[in-house]
């Protein structure tokens, strides 16, 4: 299990490292989401299962689908068929293929009865995530919409077309 | 959790501008109106302000407000300046933003919310406030920087201080991290209880990390590049705000960090501290002297005050949270000043701001008064006694002599020299006769609106420090921290 932890650390890091190297903003996504679902699965490790879930659906999920159509429709044009035939090309999904590919065999080996960590035996789960966001720290809830509000305006005033 | 009505009551400078941001958005909904957004926003500010007032004025005890924030005479003091620099913001905007073609009334909603990060910053007890207040003060900063979105130079100082913050941001997160894995938790007593007990090497690099972060919002030396590139870029209220509410509400979180969290107990960090402090000093004043653009000027001048007010808070000991408060309030009046006569003679918002000194030439012979209070705030800047500058800098001596810190004193002094010649440059030609035709000069009845009752308030606020400061240091003596442990 500890195992598993360091080869997520590590592939979060090699595959951020393809992030900020590549020079093509869909093949970048890619290799973010290999990266967050590498966090998520250190998530899992630490015994956070609640958080890592949520690293999915909401990070690897959600929003990466919002930025890869959003990249995908600035490069709308004639040669959109062309172009996307040229980037399936081997080279360019080998590396997240593998990165992901060591993910999930480090899971299965974790699933399959691994040695477990004392790190993961308390479990943190959705209810006591609940708990903490709306006792303690429920004014930084508040605040966070209020964040929110704040990049909704000003993205509303910076991406106005008129 | 339930919270009591008197924590309501501390809380309510928040609240009331939490319910200011709903109301001008919902006001900017149902219909567009740049006078009466302005008017609803400063209505709400000023309440805010007023229930500061009333709180300090009742010498209310200090309430803590869930683990994240505590409301305390210190939070109080620093609630109130930040939400008096945001008030002279609302007005130079006023003025500044009649000659914007766009829409105009985002800045108001943009700018509250600001507001609210720098008051939360100001009560953060809990490194998730520092951080949430943190990115509450600069998402709206992003946008308003860039607010004439369609010119170039605005765009680009906005981008600048997106990308650099962002960064500066990543570093604060994982000092906050590696202090987590030590300690454990995150609130700053119990930090400040673990640095206490001796701390250890990955503590120490977080408290460093931390500080870098912090250091580029301040923009301490190594950490300052972006600063006159953004100041010269924003439209002149912003660059106004950016010098005053931000850098405020920074350095408030900062002292608090350090008294309650242990940053005193760091002593290598100190000593790293002070090499920045005196960089600052030299570098900050050096590079002024260069420029013929006000806005960079001043830029590079408050990299220089900033220096002066870190010495401050390096040298420590029972004066130093007073000595901190009283530079910084010295110094957000003359800023205030100096940018609201700045935005007046560029209002409203032409091609570019009046920014370059050649534009001031002669300035005393058209509009004599915004002219005289230019030049007083000149001189407070450059600490002239009888005005507020000189109190802050005597402040400053004080705490250093009293903490032996001779070569930081030394530079203190080199600085503010260097700062009178370029101080005096741009005075100088404020007074010179000048034949040629000229595109700037505030309108004539300037003086009669907002933002010209604003500069002329500020200015006697700034002859009052210096004058009569008793007051002003009673209020300083109600608003000190006590040190945990």
């Amino acid at each position: 299990m500890t195992f598993f932890f360091y080869l997520a650390a590590a592939i979060a890091i090699a595959a951020t490292l393809l992030v900020i190297t590549g020079r093509n903003p869909v093949h970048a996504l890619l290799n973010l989401v290999v990266s967050l679902l590498a966090v998520a699965g250190m998530f899992f490790m630490l015994g956070a299962p609640f958080a890592g879930a949520l690293e999915i659906i909401v990070y690897a999920g959600a929003i990466m689908v919002l930025f890869v159509f959003v990249v995908m429709m600035l490069n709308l044009g004639t040669a959109t068929t062309d172009q996307e035939r040229r980037w399936l090309t081997p080279k360019t999904w080998f590396a997240p293929a593998v990165l992901a590919g060591l993910l999930l065999a480090g899971l299965l080996d974790v699933l399959l009865g691994g040695p477990l960590h004392a790190a993961g035996l308390a479990e943190i789960d959705a209810r006591q995530v609940g708990v903490h966001l709306f006792g303690p720290y429920l004014l930084a809830v508040e605040l966070g919409s209020m964040l929110l509000l704040a990049a909704l305006v000003a993205a509303y005033h910076l991406g106005r077309h008129d | 959790m339930m919270l009591t009505d008197i924590q309501f009551a501390a809380m309510s400078p928040l609240l009331l501008v939490s319910a200011t941001i709903v109301v001008v958005m919902l006001a900017i909904a149902c219909k567009r109106h740049h006078q009466g957004n302005a008017t609803l926003s400063v209505i709400g500010l000023n309440l805010a302000l007023i229930a500061c007032g009333a709180m300090i004025y009742v010498a209310q005890p200090a309430m803590t407000v869930t683990p994240l924030l505590v409301v305390d005479g210190y939070a109080l003091f620093y609630m109130a300046l930040i939400l008096v620099a945001t008030l002279a913001t609302a007005t130079l905007s006023h003025a500044y933003l009649e000659g914007f073609k766009g829409e105009k009334e985002e800045m108001y909603l943009l700018l509250c919310l600001s507001a609210l990060g720098g008051l939360t910053l100001a009560c953060a007890q809990h490194f998730a406030s520092l951080f949430i207040g943190l990115e509450l003060l600069s998402i709206p900063l992003y946008a308003m920087i860039a607010y004439p979105v369609k010119s170039r130079r605005p765009l680009e100082g906005g981008l600048k201080y997106l990308v650099l913050s962002a960064v500066a941001s990543a570093f604060l997160l994982f000092g906050i991290a590696l202090i987590y894995s030590q300690v454990g938790s995150l609130s700053f007593a119990d930090v400040g209880g673990y640095f206490a007990a001796g701390g250890s090497r990955i503590g120490m690099l977080g408290g460093a990390l931390l500080l870098i972060g912090l250091g580029f919002k301040l923009s301490l030396v190594p950490f300052h590049l972006w600063t006159p590139d953004v100041y010269e870029g924003a439209p002149a209220p912003v660059a106004s705000y950016l010098a005053t509410a931000s850098k405020t509400a920074v350095f408030a979180v900062l002292m608090r960090y350090f008294v309650e969290a242990g940053g005193y107990y760091q002593a290598s960090l100190v000593q790293v501290l002070s090499w920045l402090a005196f960089a600052s000093i030299v570098v900050g004043n050096l590079l002024a002297v260069r420029q013929n653009n006000v806005k960079r000027m001043l830029a590079y001048s408050s990299i220089a005050h900033f220096g002066y007010c870190m010495v401050a808070l390096i040298a420590g000991g029972p004066l130093a949270v007073e000595a901190v408060g009283a530079y910084l309030l010295t110094y957000v009046v003359t800023s205030l000043g100096a940018f609201g006569v700045v935005t007046l003679s560029s209002s409203p918002m032409g091609e570019r701001d009046a920014d370059v000194i050649y534009d001031y030439r002669g300035l005393f012979w058209r509009r004599p008064y915004l002219a005289s209070i230019l030049t007083a705030m000149l001189l407070s800047l450059a600490g002239i006694p009888l005005t507020a500058g000189f109190i802050g800098k005597f402040y400053v001596i004080t705490t250093g002599v009293d903490a032996h810190l001779w070569w930081l004193l030394g530079a203190v002094v080199v600085g503010s020299a260097i700062g009178l010649y370029y101080y005096l440059r741009l005075m100088i030609s404020l007074f010179l006769l000048d034949p040629s035709k000229h595109r700037f000069s505030a309108p004539l009845d300037w003086a009669q609106r907002t933002g010209g009752i604003m500069t002329l308030l500020a200015m006697l606020l700034m002859l009052a420090l210096g004058i009569f400061p008793q007051p002003f240091i009673h209020l300083l003596q109600v608003s000190t921290l006590i040190p945990a442990g």
